[in-house]
């Protein structure tokens, strides 16, 4: 569960703030001098982030997405935020011609990524495709319905999420100050540091499979990776990564091991990775299509 | 899945992080600062003393940021002032007749009370407008100009600064430099200094008179010149705090006299026994020292400030102004204000000449250059509305207190009210869209 030790440390130019949150290391590179300020960002920034992954976890008895998971056919009531969150994922579930689907959770009963051989069995993978499919989901403002045994995840979208609002958070308490946000990876800084430097930090390899640390630079915008290159199934030589098609329940096969998006905001860099890994063989194509920096490893 | 693979989707998907993180479109084209709509400030503002001036004021500032800090601000001031102001003369235990700064016929003032030119009337228009940018690494350079205009002034100034940031942006010092040319060209021209004030009634016929009154007058306008040199450091102290300091050194030469006060010679008894034009030096140097601290507060923001001013007319004033705005909600706050200023009188003030002593060389009576403290109380309001429009509502009272600078009076004068206060009621409504 929730590890709720921080710590705030100097860093010769800025502060550098942890915890840990959505089973992620999460870091604050904060660009300013004053420990008040820094103290109160990540203050800020830790239960934000705690606020919405109490909210939005699938892990616990009694909030939104529990609600929502064991309405059994009727109308649950939603929030604002909910419903803003459910349009952002109909909007992907619309875009990738339903290959981002937020009700497709249900196939983790079916596959184990373990790293061995053991695929899933056709029938219990067809037991559960009845179970899948958005456009069965009613939605409005202040209602959600599903079919009884559907079950929704913002598996996809709410690390992302929590990066894109602790930074706009940052950015009310410190209008004038850069800060970066970086959890596990998923990363958006809210403006430029003040002396126009980058800022530098260590992002897990993906071409390595031992926790190396790459260092990038980024100035500003937000920057997520999708793809884990630890979390496969490896049967005749055929790899088969996490990543799963909604339509057939199998993994996609052919896509890179993991693929890493530039873009204005953390959210929009993570769904175009999550939804490259979706076009296969085609993620390269796709990505050059949106014209945005990506990185891709094969 | 062909079908989305060529398909350019970012577009959308951007669009949708909008309405799901609630930014306005803008920030996908953030990179950098970028350009922002004009920005207005008008304000209307009516100031009125008690049976003195009154006057009222329109302004409307624009201000424009065209990206990367380059901004340029502009102001339109236009006010109208009518009333009366003190001439410098004092009163007397019986009416006095005076005869109007344009020759043009006489106004009484009665027993006892404080002689009023109440012909001042004017219209004032004044433009302004600044343009600062970065020049090269840490740098910014700004350059203005104003062009003020009232019925018998004119005033053209123009200014530069440049500035530097250090300490990323925690420190600025900059240096700046303003020249201001002012003309001055008043109804019925400029008394000769010390010249005695001719009454109609003293002569025979109009035209001995205004033969009289011509011979105190001196033919065309006149001018001053003002160099400011401006030295500045802003320091920000910490994320609460910013301090600010000043010194400025400004070099005046030409017409400084007042071509409507006079000045009255009594005798021992302290009755007039004429009334003569006032007479100023035409230079003067004058230091200003500024410290100013912002604060701010986790519901507010406090703004205090002192200026030490002296100059070679021996004026020298001391201000304390300091003002603290408490936020009541998300949109609207309150501001109390308060301003107490002191200052020591020129060294050639005189409140009357008395009769025999030589004259000096030098000599006014405007109590605005004699010994007095002043206060202002306030209290604003502001609402904060949609997209960075603001109304605010301004109320203030402000008194000043001419105070004596050890003259003894002699006679009358005792018995009479040489040093009234003048109180005023500032009012505004400012609205910035």
């Amino acid at each position: 569960m929730q590890d709720l030790s921080s710590s705030l440390a100097w860093r010769g130019d800025h502060f550098c703030g942890r915890f840990r949150a959505m089973a992620s290391p999460c870091e604050l590179l904060i660009d300013c001098q004053d420990e008040i300020l820094a103290r109160r960002i990540l203050d800020s920034a830790i239960s934000e982030t705690r606020r919405i992954e109490q909210k939005y976890s699938r892990y616990l008895p009694d909030n939104m997405m529990a609600q929502i998971n064991n309405g059994q056919g009727q109308p649950v009531a939603i929030d604002d935020e909910t419903y803003r969150l459910l349009q952002f994922a109909n909007t992907c579930y619309e875009l990738s011609d339903g290959l981002f689907d937020i009700t497709s959770g249900v196939l983790r009963r079916a596959w184990k990524f373990d790293g061995s051989d053991r695929l899933s069995s056709a029938e219990k993978v067809q037991a559960l495709l009845p179970l899948i499919g958005w456009h069965k989901v009613n939605l409005d403002e202040k209602t959600l319905s599903m079919p009884p045994g559907f079950e929704l995840d913002f598996g996809g979208i709410g690390k992302e999420y929590a990066v894109d609002a602790v930074a706009k958070l940052a950015m009310q308490i410190a209008p004038k100050h850069s800060v970066l946000v970086n959890f596990g990876g998923d990363i958006q800084v809210t403006q430029p540091r003040a002396a126009q430097q980058p800022w530098q930090i260590g992002i897990e390899d993906p071409n390595r499979d031992d926790h190396a640390l790459k260092l990038i630079q980024i100035r500003h915008g937000g920057l997520a990776t999708s793809g884990d290159a630890r979390r496969f199934l490896l049967k005749n030589g055929i790899r088969y990564g996490h990543i799963l098609n909604p339509k057939t329940g199998y993994p996609i096969v052919g896509a890179p091991r993991s693929v890493t998006v530039a873009a204005e905001h953390c959210i929009q860099a993570g769904m175009l990775a999550t939804l490259a890994l979706l076009q296969g063989p085609d993620a390269k194509d796709f990505l050059e299509a949106q014209g945005v920096c990506y990185w891709i490893c094969e | 899945m062909q079908l989305s693979r060529k398909k350019n989707i970012a577009g959308a998907l951007a669009a949708a992080t909008c309405s799901l993180l609630g930014q306005p479109a803008m920030a996908q084209e953030a990179q950098g600062s970028s350009e922002t709509p004009w920005q207005f400030d008008t304000a209307l503002l009516y100031y009125g003393e008690t049976d003195r001036v009154t006057a009222v004021e329109g302004v409307v500032g624009v201000s424009k940021d065209f990206g990367d800090e380059h901004i340029f601000s502009g102001k339109l001031v236009l006010d109208g002032l009518t009333g009366a102001s003190a001439t410098g003369a004092v009163p007397q235990p019986y009416a006095q007749t005076f005869t109007r700064p344009s020759g043009n016929g006489e106004y009484q003032i009665g027993a006892g009370e404080t002689p009023l030119d109440d012909t001042f009337r004017d219209t004032r228009v004044q433009i302004n407008g600044q343009w600062t940018q970065p020049i090269w690494n840490d740098y910014r350079i700004s350059t203005g100009g104003q062009l003020s205009k009232e019925y018998d002034y004119l005033s053209v100034s123009v200014n530069g600064s440049l500035a530097r940031d250090f300490n990323q942006r925690n420190t600025t010092v900059s240096a700046g430099l303003s020249y201001a040319f002012d003309s001055i060209d008043p109804e019925g021209g400029r008394p000769v200094g010390f010249s005695s004030m001719p009454l109609r009634g003293n002569y025979a016929s109009d035209d001995s008179f205004r033969q009289a009154f011509d011979a105190t007058r001196q033919d065309g306008s006149d001018s001053k010149n003002t160099l400011d040199l401006m030295l500045g450091l802003t320091q920000v102290i910490n994320r609460r705090t910013i301090m600010q300091f000043n010194y400025g050194l400004s070099l005046v030469d030409g017409y400084m006299t007042d071509p409507f006060k006079m000045l009255s010679v009594v005798d021992d008894g302290g009755i007039t026994s004429d009334l003569l034009y006032e007479q100023r030096p035409d230079s003067r140097v004058k230091h200003n020292f500024y410290w100013q601290t912002k604060y701010a507060m986790d519901n507010g923001v406090a703004d205090v400030s002192y200026r030490f001013s002296t100059d070679d007319w021996d004026i020298h004033s001391h201000t304390l102004d300091s003002k603290l705005r408490f936020d009541l909600s998300d949109n609207t706050y309150i501001q109390p204000h308060f301003r107490y200023y002191q200052q020591s009188a020129a060294e050639f003030y005189r409140p009357y000449l008395m009769q025999g002593d030589a004259l000096p060389d030098f000599a006014s009576a405007d109590y605005r250059i004699g010994e007095m403290t002043a206060y202002t109380l306030g209290l604003k309001y502001g609402i904060l509305l949609k997209e960075g429009r603001e109304l605010a509502f301004r109320l203030e009272y402000y008194q000043q207190d001419p105070k004596n600078a050890g003259f003894e009076a002699p006679g009358v004068l005792q018995d009479l009210d040489l040093y009234p206060s003048v109180k005023a009621v500032i009012a505004q409504v400012s609205y910035r869209f």
